[in-house]
C-alpha cells in the first residue's frame, strides 16, 4: 500500500513536466502562427518530452539504486571481513594483498583454539559463556518481574506519594551512570561482593526507563477491563497477570528482549568490579589476548613471523564472531519486537 | 476520577469478605437502602447521572467505612496503600544502588586521601583541584584532553551520521523494488557488540607485519588506489596536532573513532527517520510538484521541516549518549583508550582512577561531578536550541 503510494508519488516527482507539456502543445495548435506548427508537429513533441522524462527518471533512480547500493556494501562488509578474516589462517591475514576469501584454505581450527583452550583463564569459553547465561537469564527474568509490578503500581494503584516517587525515579535518568557505578563498586567491594554472581545481578535489575515504557502502556488499556476484573472478583495481582500481561505482551517481548542483550553487551562493570577473569563475561572474553600459546596452529612457523605469545587476529576475529552470533540470530528472529522497542526507547541494546 | 471509582469497586468486594457481627451489618444495609435510595434521586435529578448503579453502591459501601471498627480503618488504610508493596522491591533496590549511591558520590568528591574502605583525612576541593589542574591518573591523558576528545567524537559523528541516515532514509523512501532488502541489510549493524565490532574496524586501519614487508590494512590499500600513501591510523607512526603543552590531537585515530560510529550509530537513525518519512503527508509533495519544485527543494524546504522533530531528537539523544561513551573506543583502542589514552573519553577519565594499582576514589566522584556538570550544560544548551527551533 505504502510502496504503491510512493509509486505514485515518485511518477509525479519525475514527471512535472507532462502538465506543463499539453498545455503548450495545445498553445502551439491554437495558435494563429503555423509555423511553430510546420517545424515541431505536437504529437512527436509530447512523445519525446515523455522519453526524455522516462530517460530522466532512470537515471535518478539509477543514482539512488547506486548510493543505496555502497551504503548497503559498507554497512555489511565488517560483517563480512569479521568472518572470512575468522577462518583464514595468520599468514594470509597479514599478506601484503588482501584477499576477499580464505583462499589458503578455510581454517576452522581457529574456532577450535578459541572454544577450547581451557589452559589459558583468559579463554576459558565455557565457563564465561556460563556466566553470562546464569547472568543474564536471571537478571532478564527478575528484572522483567520487578518493572512489570512496579509500573502496574504506577500506572493502576492509588497510594500515597506515587507522583513524587515516580518523578524521583525519572529523575535519576538524567543522571549520568558513571556517578553512582563509583559509588557501587566501592560498597559492594566492602562487602566482599567482588568475584560473585549477584553483584553482576542486583545493582541492574531496575530499569527505570522500561518502567516508564511499561506504564505508559498499561494505563492505555481502558480502566473498564479493570473495574470489570475486580467485579469478577480478580486481586490486583490476578488482573496484573491474567489481563495486563498478556494484553502487553509485545512491549514485554521487546523489554525481556533488550535487558538480556544489554547483559550480553555488558562490559564496563564486570571488568571492574570481577577482576578474576573466570568470573568476567563474554564482552570481557572478546578483549582477551588470543594468542597460540600451546603452538597448536603455527608452531615451527617457517617464516619466523608468528610468536605463541602474539596476540593472533584471526583468533581475535573468530571470537569476535562467536560474540555477534547469537546477536545475528536474534536479530533475524526478533527483528519486529527489538527494532519496535529500540525505536521506543531510544537506547541501543 | 475512574481510578477513584475503581478503588470504590475494591472496597466493595473486600465488604463482602470481611466478616462483621450481624446487627452492624443489619445496620449498615438500611443505611444503605436509604443512601443508595437518596442516590437514586439524586441521580434522577442529574446530579449523580454519569455514574452507574454499581458505582453507587460502591460509594456507599466506602461511606459505611465510617461506622467500621478501628482494626477494620486500619485495615482499609493499609490496603489502600498496597501499591508501596508492589514498588518495594524496585524502591529498595534504587535506594541501595542508585539513590544512596548518588548522594555519596556527591559527599565523596570532597573527601581527601578516600580509599576503599571509606577512611579519608579531611574534606576541601582537593580532588577537583587535581582533576582541573592536569592530573592524568593512571591512564596518562588529562581530564582536558578526555573533554575535547569526547566532544570531538560527538560534535562530528552525531551531526554526520544524522545527515548521511537522512539521505538514506529519504532514498529508502524513494525507491520500490527491493526497498525491504535494503532496509534489512542497512539495519545490520543495529545490534552489535561495539567491543567485538570495535576489533573489527581495526583491523581495517591497523598496519601489521607481514614478514616480507607491511600490510597497510584496507583502507590504505583503498586509498593507494588514488595515489594516496599508506597512514599509520591507530599506531606509533600516527600523525599529531600538538595544541598547547597538555592537548594533543591525534586527527587519524579522532577519524577511527568517528567513523566507527557513524557506522555503529546509522541503523538506529535511519530506522527513526524513515518511519517519519512514511508518516508524512503525501500532500505536501504533491502541492510542492504542482508549483514546479525540484528534488533537492522537497528535500530541504519540505521533507527535512516536516520531521524536524525526529531529526532534533536524535541529535540530542546522540550527543548525550555520544557525552558518555566509552565501549567504542576501548573496542577500537583496547582498554587503555591508545597507546597513552591519548583518545581517552571522559567515562574512560573517571574509570582509570578506580582500576590498576592505587585507585584513587575521590579523584574518580570528582571527575565525575564534572562529567554530570558537562552533560547538564549540554542538555540545557539543547533545551534552548531545540526550544527555539519549534517556535
Amino acid at each position: 500500500m505504502a510502496n504503491k503510494q510512493i509509486d505514485d508519488k515518485q511518477q509525479n516527482v519525475t514527471n512535472p513536466a507532462p502538465e506543463q507539456q499539453p498545455a503548450s502543445a495545445a498553445e502551439t495548435n491554437f495558435a494563429p502562427i503555423g509555423a511553430a506548427l510546420e517545424e515541431a508537429p505536437t504529437q512527436f513533441d509530447v512523445e519525446r518530452a515523455i522519453k526524455r522524462q522516462k530517460t530522466l527518471r532512470i537515471v535518478k533512480d539509477v543514482f539512488v539504486y547506486i548510493f543505496l547500493t555502497i551504503c548497503a556494501v559498507l554497512a555489511f562488509l565488517p560483517f563480512y571481513w569479521m568472518v572470512i578474516t575468522s577462518l583464514k589462517n595468520e599468514w594470509e591475514y597479514r599478506a601484503i594483498t588482501p584477499t576477499f576469501f580464505p583462499t589458503q584454505g578455510v581454517v576452522w581450527k581457529n574456532y577450535e583454539i578459541v572454544l577450547s583452550s581451557t589452559d589459558n583463564s583468559q579463554n576459558n569459553f565455557g565457563q564465561i559463556l556460563v556466566n553470562t547465561l546464569v547472568v543474564g537469564l536471571l537478571s532478564t527474568v527478575i528484572g522483567v518481574i520487578i518493572t512489570v509490578i512496579t509500573a502496574y503500581a504506577f500506572a493502576r494503584m492509588n497510594f500515597k506519594g506515587k507522583n513524587a516517587l515516580f518523578a524521583l525515579m525519572l529523575a535519576t535518568m538524567m543522571i549520568p551512570g558513571e556517578m553512582y557505578t563509583i559509588s557501587n563498586y566501592q560498597m559492594t567491594r566492602g562487602w566482599e561482593w567482588n568475584n560473585t554472581y549477584i553483584v553482576l545481578i542486583l545493582p541492574f535489575l531496575v530499569s527505570v526507563y522500561y518502567t516508564y515504557l511499561l506504564r505508559n502502556n498499561f494505563m492505555q488499556i481502558p480502566d473498564s477491563l479493570y473495574q470489570a476484573a475486580k467485579v469478577d472478583g480478580l486481586s490486583d495481582f490476578g488482573y496484573l497477570v491474567k489481563v495486563m500481561v498478556p494484553l502487553t505482551a509485545p512491549t514485554l517481548v521487546s523489554i525481556t528482549l533488550l535487558k538480556f542483550i544489554g547483559t550480553w553487551n555488558s562490559y564496563i562493570w564486570p571488568r571492574l568490579i570481577n577482576n578474576d577473569e573466570s568470573w568476567q563475561m563474554i564482552t570481557n572474553w572478546v578483549t582477551g589476548g588470543f594468542t597460540d600459546m600451546n603452538g597448536v596452529l603455527y608452531n615451527g612457523d617457517v617464516f619466523q613471523w608468528i610468536s605463541n605469545t602474539e596476540s593472533l587476529t584471526t583468533l581475535r576475529m573468530a571470537a569476535v564472531c562467536m560474540v555477534s552470533l547469537p546477536l545475528f540470530v536474534l536479530f533475524i528472529f526478533c527483528r519486529k519486537y527489538i527494532m519496535r522497542g529500540v525505536s521506543k526507547s531510544g537506547t541501543k541494546g | 476520577m475512574a481510578d477513584k471509582n475503581a478503588q470504590d469497586v475494591s472496597a466493595e468486594v473486600e465488604t463482602t469478605e470481611t466478616q462483621q457481627p450481624a446487627s452492624k451489618q443489619k445496620t449498615n444495609a438500611f443505611v444503605a437502602f436509604w443512601k443508595n435510595l437518596g442516590g437514586k434521586v439524586k441521580g434522577v435529578f442529574g446530579g449523580w447521572s454519569n455514574k452507574s448503579p454499581r458505582h453507587v453502591e460502591a460509594d456507599l459501601v466506602l461511606n459505611q467505612q465510617q461506622q467500621l471498627s478501628t482494626g477494620e480503618k486500619v485495615k482499609r488504610a493499609l490496603k489502600a496503600q498496597s501499591g508501596w508493596l508492589f514498588v518495594a522491591p524496585a524502591l529498595l533496590l534504587m535506594l541501595l544502588f542508585t539513590f544512596y549511591p548518588i548522594v555519596s558520590a556527591f559527599i565523596n568528591a570532597f573527601k581527601q586521601d578516600l580509599d576503599l574502605t571509606g577512611n579519608y583525612s579531611g574534606w576541601g576541593f582537593d580532588n577537583f583541584v587535581h582533576v582541573f589542574k592536569g592530573d592524568t591518573g593512571t591512564g596518562g591523558a588529562t581530564f582536558v584532553q578526555c573533554l575535547i576528545n569526547t566532544l570531538v567524537f560527538t560534535l562530528v559523528s552525531v551531526p554526520l551520521s544524522t545527515l548521511i541516515a537522512l539521505l538514506i532514509s529519504v532514498a529508502l523512501n524513494s525507491i520500490k523494488a527491493v526497498q525491504k532488502a535494503y532496509q534489512t541489510i542497512l539495519f545490520l549493524p543495529y545490534l552489535t557488540n561495539s567491543l567485538a565490532m570495535g576489533a573489527v574496524f581495526a583491523t581495517f586501519f591497523t598496519l601489521v607485519n607481514s614478514g616480507s614487508g607491511t600490510n597497510v590494512g584496507l583502507i590504505n590499500q583503498f586509498l593507494g588506489l588514488f595515489g594516496i600513501p599508506p597512514t599509520d591510523w591507530m599506531g606509533i607512526g600516527a600523525p599529531v596536532w600538538e595544541l598547547g603543552d597538555a592537548v594533543k590531537i591525534y586527527w587519524t585515530k579522532y577519524l577511527v573513532v568517528i567513523i566507527y560510529e557513524i557506522w555503529s550509530g546509522l541503523p538506529f537513525k535511519i530506522l527513526i527517520l524513515f518511519s517519519a518519512l512514511q508518516s508524512v503527508n503525501k500532500q505536501y509533495y504533491d502541492a510542492a510538484r504542482v508549483d514546479g519544485a525540484k528534488r533537492s527543494t522537497i528535500l530541504w524546504k519540505i521533507t527535512t521541516p516536516m520531521i524536524m522533530p525526529q531529526i532534533s531528537y536524535l541529535l540530542v539523544t546522540g550527543i548525550m549518549g555520544g557525552m558518555k561513551q566509552y565501549t567504542a573506543v576501548v573496542g577500537l583502542f583496547g582498554s587503555k583508550m591508545g597507546l597513552q589514552f591519548e583518545v581517552g573519553t571522559m567515562v574512560g577519565y573517571v574509570y582509570q582512577y578506580i582500576e590498576g594499582g592505587s585507585p584513587k576514589y575521590g579523584y574518580a566522584y570528582a571527575a565525575s561531578l564534572l562529567l554530570f556538570a558537562i552533560i547538564m550544560v549540554i542538555t540545557f544548551i539543547n533545551n534552548k536550541i531545540t526550544g527555539k527551533r519549534s517556535h
